[in-house]
């Protein structure tokens, strides 16, 4: 099956066509050679699984419709091994003033494709494309079905993204309460349609108390191309076992971008006594975050989907969580800046699902 | 220079890390299991995978359904790299939801 594969996807390389295309046929087939290994009931299945969303916006006076739909192929290997990917398509459906439908481009985006070993307790090793492991909001928040507000943070471009490269990584006890976690990568430049990649190195450092439910860490990174400019973030989560509070923030600092913060806290309405139904389902979110702009010039920073001036927006929303993966979620915000002072609203619904490729 | 540098000292750090973690890997796979494991009962594996389950998944999501255990095994995978969580989390957390 696998010389299938290379024979079958040698001619797309051939014709030249995209990069993308040839992915897309690996992540196909690859999990129907897998079938072949999974016939022991304690190993491990490959899985498809994911999230889809359907959202309907509005920034200021623009409304738009966006689907998303992000599958994830998870194929274990032998006993120390993992391939895993992930793609991202996402409308972003427009309707014309006064008269039409919705309709606009999709995006087509390849967020990681992976090769991971694990060492052991303590290293696993990455190569491949992977998600740069900048601050925890890109590597764990944001699929549509576990972030608790759709509209990702400010500061989100900064440092994060994807790599194409190696990477070290693990977490293991530090002392009886103090996990240590850590990630070293260096990425490569690529130009390659749907695997931009940039030219860096960086780290982050993260120590999770798992009694106090807290963690902190620190992330950084070095362009290694054109601009060569540093950055540089923190991140602080906390769970208190008291309340049902789910507390994160991040800040970020670039020395060409800007630097900004965003704190956010979810609470769970579970405590309250009346409408208990409907309650032990619902969460409260509220974020605040405050942007200062960098050096680079207004269309360079909106290219990388960072605000062109200083900017400071709140958000209040709440989600209901119909059962496990499946979730109605809506947001109201006002964004202030130089430029003009907007609402921003989000309402839709997000579905994670799980798969089996094999005999379970 | 300063990013020729930077680039040796994240391989040279990678590469010591990687060769450090592997040695020590080598000891401990002779050594014994666990150690919590064979000292608890079934009532307190479970109290005690419930609260690493509460305390690692819970940082980034609701809790998630009872998966079959062979998709478990490749969850477990997939968290240990993606989350960072450790090696005994994660087993307690893996039995806990097999239960």
């Amino acid at each position: 099956m696998l010389s299938w594969i290379i024979a079958s996807s040698g001619p797309l390389v051939r014709h030249r066509k995209s990069s993308a295309s040839v992915l897309a046929a690996l992540l196909l087939a690859f999990p129907s050679f897998l079938l072949g290994q999974t016939d022991s009931s304690d190993r491990p299945v490959p899985i498809l699984t994911g999230s889809a969303g359907l959202f309907a916006s509005g920034n200021g006076g623009d409304r738009e419709l966006v689907p998303v739909v992000m599958p994830v192929i998870l194929a274990p290997l032998g006993e120390r091994w993992l391939v895993e990917a992930r793609g991202e398509f996402k409308g972003e459906f427009e309707k014309p003033a006064g008269r039409g439908s919705f309709g606009g481009p999709v995006e087509k985006e390849l967020d990681y494709a992976e090769l991971d070993f694990i060492a052991n307790a303590k290293a696993t090793f990455t190569v491949g494309r992977f998600l740069t492991p900048f601050g925890i909001y890109n590597e764990r928040l944001y699929p549509v079905w576990i972030r608790s507000l759709q509209p990702v943070p400010t500061i989100f471009p900064i440092g994060s993204g994807s790599s194409n490269g190696v990477m070290l990584r693990g977490g293991f006890p530090a002392s009886p309460n103090a996990n240590l976690n850590y990630a070293v990568y260096f990425s490569t430049n690529s130009t390659i349609n749907k695997l931009e990649s940039d030219r860096l190195a960086g780290g982050r450092l993260g120590v999770f108390f798992p009694s106090q439910r807290v963690e902190i860490g620190a992330s950084f990174q070095q362009l290694l191309q054109e601009g060569r400019y540093r950055s540089a973030g923190f991140h602080f989560a906390w769970q208190p076992t008291a309340a049902p509070l789910n507390l994160r923030s991040e800040f970020a600092w670039s020395g060409e971008q800007g630097r900004g913060y965003w704190i956010e806290g979810a609470y769970g309405l579970s405590q309250i006594s009346h409408w208990q139904k409907v309650m032990r389902h619902t969460e409260a979110v509220a974020r605040v975050q405050q942007f200062f702009a960098g050096g680079i010039a207004p269309g360079t920073a909106a290219d990388y989907g960072l605000p062109i001036v200083n900017a400071q927006v709140f958000d209040l929303g709440g989600n209901y969580y119909f059962r496990d993966g499946l979730k109605a979620t809506a947001s109201y915000g006002r964004e202030f800046s130089s430029v003009g002072n907007f609402n921003r609203w989000t309402i839709g619904t997000a579905y994670r699902f799980a798969f089996p490729l094999g005999r379970l | 220079m300063a990013s020729k540098s930077l680039i040796c000292g994240l391989l040279t750090m990678c590469l010591l890390a990687g060769v450090a973690a592997a040695a020590r890997a080598g000891k401990h796979s002779e050594a014994a299991p666990a150690p919590l494991e064979p000292t608890l009962s079934n009532d307190d594996l479970r109290l005690e995978g419930e609260k690493r389950f509460r305390a690692n998944c819970g940082r980034c999501h609701q809790s998630p359904h009872k998966f079959p255990p062979r998709m478990m095994l490749t969850i477990e995978r997939h968290m240990r790299v993606r989350a960072l969580i450790t090696e005994e989390d994660m087993r307690m957390i893996v039995r806990y939801l097999n239960q």
